[in-house]
């Protein structure tokens, strides 16, 4: 009993201390900068957060965003996953409840990496299924710092993956457990813990097809059971109508594609326990007659649910060339330099934890040897998806090395008893030189491995993007807070009710930060009104200027980073407005206009002559051409693309410059107001001077 | 319809003229007949193939010739195969199927034509144009000399059929919808596969043991998971070269320099690498739990050693390669 308790203590320990671990290695961002909520995603759910806290949850459900989209707006009620905002909101009730004054922004902030020790946890339970004890800790530990989840859970990314892992790995957790127990009682857990998935984030489809998968491969393998029976009935049909009261989800899940698999193999479950049980009451004969029949069915059912694959729309959204979604970088597919900065040792170790699984396969094994492959496919495709591939990586490399470590870090004296009795691990003398070796090579790749994450979650994954920091050569350090100091000028300078264009990237951070109205913003739903607004960037001034009076835009916001070299910036970007402008509007926008003869996109002097007087050119470069930034280089040169700009003397006519943020990094013009009468451009009519005709009475001598 | 429309113009003026003179100036029937017998020339000529090979003589007659109602557009190119130019074969499948499109389309009239003229069969209009690149397309259009614009820029929009079809409809107002022939060779391998597995099955029918051989299924699913790590979904999508050749010191380069790109042969050295630490897991591994004798499992035990620590620490050291800035290394 003692041995147990102390065993359940180390453990305990252990998870803690990952918690911890996990804890503060997101805290990076939070030291260097301060409790920011970062990026762009972020700041709409917790501006929706900030919403749903001050009026309450009904409110929240029917809210309308005029804000958003002008003059569409957007029902956001209807067109989030909720789980996110009602979680931090939740907290923050509760919190306040006990008269624990937070303000929600630090609830906010704070979210991801508290739940990354929930997830932590999770993925200890479900590798202690899978596997045994020490491996679950393993993996826990692995799960806490590694930067392929880091990066989507540092503190102040409030967004819906961060908690969203956790509640995958806990449906997962729940459904083996459920699958072994064949207990009503876990599948009910399974099925709750799937709702708060559904409630959380979309990436819930994964779920919706694994689940079925492994049904369907058990089937096949002539692994049916009476447990795998119950658990996969109960939660289909309970996790359904569950799934189905999100409004954002309604019913598509009997309507989509991505759901039928699931249907399919509900289908084909039933058939299968019918069978079993007309088998035990037919004859021989009897029963091998409708066999052929139900197998002819079943068959049939799969086939239609085959023909409409799930899998296949990931690979075509890929494939497809729509510059919307090829402008964004996670849509990428995934080099395998992503995938060793993301997992590092865990990538080469991973295949040899599937490899002991599958050799000791079990019902819960084929699980997560399907779960790896469907995961590594889809982080091949697209490298945000190496978020779902992360936790059955950290599992299966834990497994791994476990079993490395089961055999060179035990102790030979005390073990050797009980496991000359165990008839799979039958003693070996090896040599205590090879096992002090093998495990402090371990050690060492484990080492390597923290300083690794630890040094990737510090340098590629704790930027909050709304303030920057650049290093001088001692070491010191510059804050650069241009997009807190242009979003806080528009706050407090501008009309409460004026709309603000600009490139999509922004919309929510304005909308967040500025508390103005915006066009289009990073909810990318309608690409005629984002491509109206690339189109507006493309044109000349006067053309633009027809675009932004229809649109009623009173300040045009863009980035410039020529100034201080920053390369996210809308000239970099410029060449997607092109695009996706072209792709509504073929006949007056032409993306080799933008480039000069020789295919160069350039914006010296030999550019083409469309970019240079272009709008987005023109607000970018104005007053530009004055400036010289050191001694070295001429006036006007830019240190993002290295080159002297090629339009020096611009003159606006419809803008007029309103505010230029302190290293130029955000720029932001007033559109002028059209004058009252507009000015005619033909010339004046002239009255031709008809004779004058003059008396020739002499006049009364009384004027002499 | 610019175009047609003006020819139907011409042709009334021309009856008009018939009508009012009573007798046709030799020269505009004489004309008028040239014409016709241009156009049903190259009629017969695309209804036999899509892209219509010319030479000097027949391009100076049908193409440099005033009288023409139709647009040609040409594609300049050197196909045969000891001009060693890799990209005219890929400009050349693109162009083809591109005129196929027009040829079988139902929009199809004799606005506009297809035509290549080889280097080796017509040089001396490569001479007379003042050519010296191939592949170079050019428009002829129906009405006056090629304008600069005429010109495709093949540096900037590229071969694929779909741009020169947007280039076609800009500069002729054919629109052309590029049809590509369904590409049946994925289908075909994979009925293949399936053919020789079923056939392998039915073979073996009476010992179908392989099916529950879990080190089949083992291995397979490892050679899934291990292409996949090393990227090479990258380079189906992406279509990288397999290996850089600096063409001024010939050296090859198999690792691209920066962490945003790939080549083919450095996906495969990743993946070796990859196998090899698992492979030292799995030896460790049994080292420790299999049957074999003391001699045979130390060797694995060392094998296992070596394997996880050279190639871990290699990998490491192409990762830093194109990391740059990275600072940790294994045995450096």
């Amino acid at each position: 009993a003692s041995v147990s308790g102390f065993l359940s203590l180390l453990s305990f320990t252990i998870l803690f201390l990952a918690w911890l671990a996990g804890f503060s290695s997101r805290l990076f961002a939070v030291i260097r900068f301060e409790s920011i909520i970062h990026e762009f995603d972020p700041w709409f759910n917790y501006r929706s957060t900030h919403h749903l806290s001050t009026n309450g949850f009904y409110e929240f459900l029917n809210w309308f965003d005029e804000r958003a989209w002008y003059p569409l707006g957007r029902i956001v009620g209807g067109t989030v996953y909720p789980g996110l905002m009602v979680t931090a909101g939740l907290i923050h009730y509760i919190l306040n409840l006990l008269h624990v004054t937070v303000h929600i922004r630090d609830v906010c902030v704070f979210l991801a990496p508290v739940f990354s020790g929930l997830t932590a946890v999770s993925t200890f339970l479900l590798t202690r299924e899978l596997w045994n004890q020490g491996a679950g800790l393993l993996a826990a530990c692995f799960i806490a710092i590694v930067p392929g989840y880091i990066s989507r859970s540092v503190a102040g990314s409030f967004d819906n993956e961060g908690i969203a892992i956790f509640a995958l790995q806990f449906t997962y957790y729940l459904w083996v457990k459920s699958v072994k127990t064949g207990s009503v009682f876990w599948t009910i857990g399974c099925c709750l813990s799937y709702f708060y998935m559904v409630s959380a984030w979309g990436g819930y489809v994964f779920i919706i097809n694994l689940i079925p998968l492994h049904v369907f491969v058990l089937l096949l393998m002539q692994r049916f059971s009476r447990r795998l029976y119950i658990a996969y009935s109960t939660f289909y049909i309970v996790g359904l109508v569950l799934s189905m009261q999100i409004p954002f989800v309604g019913f598509q899940p009997i309507r989509t594609s991505e759901h039928m698999a699931a249907a399919g193999v509900f289908a084909l479950l039933q058939a299968y326990a019918f069978l079993q049980y007309l088998k035990d009451r037919l004859t021989r004969q009897e029963f091998q007659t409708l066999f052929f029949l139900g197998v002819s069915l079943a068959a049939g059912v799969v086939f239609l649910t085959l023909t409409k694959p799930s899998l296949p729309p990931l690979l075509r959204y890929a494939k497809i060339h729509i510059p919307i979604i090829a402008s964004v970088s996670e849509h990428q597919p995934t080099t395998w330099v992503s995938f060793f900065f993301d997992l590092h040792i865990l990538v080469c170790t991973f295949p040899a934890g599937l490899w002991f699984c599958i050799k000791n396969i079990n019902d819960e094994r084929v699980f997560v040897a399907l779960y790896a492959i469907s995961a590594v496919y889809f982080a091949g495709v697209m490298v945000r998806l190496m978020l779902t591939l992360t936790p059955v990586v950290c599992m299966l490399s834990a497994i791994a090395f476990s079993s490395v470590f089961e055999h060179y870090l035990g102790d030979d004296m005390k073990r050797e008893n009980p496991i000359k009795q165990h008839p799979f691990y039958p003693v070996k003398n090896s040599s205590v030189y090879s096992k002090l070796i093998v495990t402090m090579l371990m050690l060492m790749l484990l080492m390597m491995f923290a300083v690794h994450c630890t040094w990737v979650t510090s340098n590629a994954y704790s930027s909050p993007s709304v303030v920057l920091a650049s290093y001088n050569h001692d070491g010191s350090r510059n804050i650069l807070d241009d997009f807190r100091e242009a979003y806080y000028w528009l706050r407090q300078n501008t009309d409460e009710h004026a709309r603000v264009m600009s490139w999509w990237d922004y919309g929510y951070q304005i909308a967040g930060m500025a508390n103005r109205t915006t066009l289009v913003d990073n909810n990318t739903w309608n690409n005629s009104h984002i491509a109206l607004v690339g189109k507006a960037m493309s044109s000349n001034e006067s053309a633009a200027y027809e675009i932004m009076k229809s649109l009623d835009v009173d300040y045009v916001l863009i980035i410039f980073g020529g100034v201080i070299g920053y390369s996210g910036d809308d000239i970099n970007k410029f060449l997607w407005m092109v695009r996706i402008a072209e792709g509504e509007h073929p006949k007056d926008i032409r993306e080799s206009d933008y480039f000069t003869p020789q295919g160069e996109f350039r914006v010296d002097k030999a550019g083409s002559p469309t970019l240079l007087n272009c709008l987005m050119y023109k607000m970018s470069y104005y007053r530009f051409g004055e400036m010289q930034l050191d001694f070295r280089t001429p006036p006007g040169f830019d240190r993002t693309r290295n080159a002297e700009i090629g339009n020096k003397d611009i003159r606006l006519k419809h803008l007029e410059e309103a505010f230029t943020s302190e290293h130029w990094l955000v720029r932001i013009y007033r559109v002028k107001k059209q004058e009252n009468r507009q000015a005619l451009d033909h010339k004046l009519r002239n009255i031709a001077a008809k004779q004058k005709y003059t008396s020739k009475k002499v006049l009364p001598s009384r004027f002499h | 319809v610019a175009a047609s429309e003006m020819f139907y113009k011409l042709l009334i003026i021309a009856f008009l003229a018939v009508s009012l003179y009573g007798t046709p100036s030799d020269g505009q029937k004489k004309k008028e007949t040239l014409l016709s017998e241009k156009v049903s020339q190259m009629m017969e000529w695309t209804s036999k193939r899509a892209v219509i090979r010319l030479n000097g003589e027949k391009f100076r007659r049908l193409i440099r010739a005033p009288p023409r109602n139709y647009s040609v557009i040409i594609m300049f190119t050197a196909l045969q195969p000891q001009r060693q130019c890799g990209v005219c074969k890929q400009a050349d499948e693109e162009f083809q199927i591109l005129a196929n499109s027009w040829r079988y389309s139902s929009a199809f009239t004799n606005r506009i034509f297809f035509g290549m003229v080889d280097f080796d069969e017509g040089s001396d209009v490569f001479q007379m144009l003042n050519m010296n690149s191939a592949p170079t397309f050019i428009n002829f259009p129906a009405k006056g000399k090629p304008k600069p614009a005429d010109t495709y820029e093949l540096q900037v929009r590229g071969f694929a059929a779909e741009q020169l079809a947007r280039w076609v409809a800009d500069r002729t107002d054919v629109h052309i919808r590029v049809i590509r022939p369904p590409n049946y060779a994925g289908p075909l391998m994979l009925g293949l596969l399936l053919a020789f597995i079923g056939s392998l099955a039915y073979l073996r029918r009476n010992n179908l043991e392989f099916l529950f051989n879990k080190n089949v299924w083992a291995f397979s699913a490892l050679s899934f998971v291990l292409i996949m790590t090393s990227g090479q979904m990258w380079n189906h999508i992406r279509g990288p070269p397999y290996a850089h050749k600096n063409p001024n010191t010939g050296q090859v380069s198999y690792i691209h320099g920066s962490s945003q790109a790939q080549f083919v042969a450095e996906t495969h050295i990743v993946l070796l690498f990859n196998a090899a630490v698992t492979l030292g897991m799995v030896l460790l591994h049994e080292a420790a739990t299999s049957d074999l004798d003391i001699g045979k499992r130390k060797i694995m035990c060392v094998a296992g050693i070596g394997l996880v620590v050279l190639f871990f620490s290699w990998l490491l050291s192409i990762f830093r390669a194109k990391y740059h800035g990275y600072p940790y290394s294994f045995l450096e």
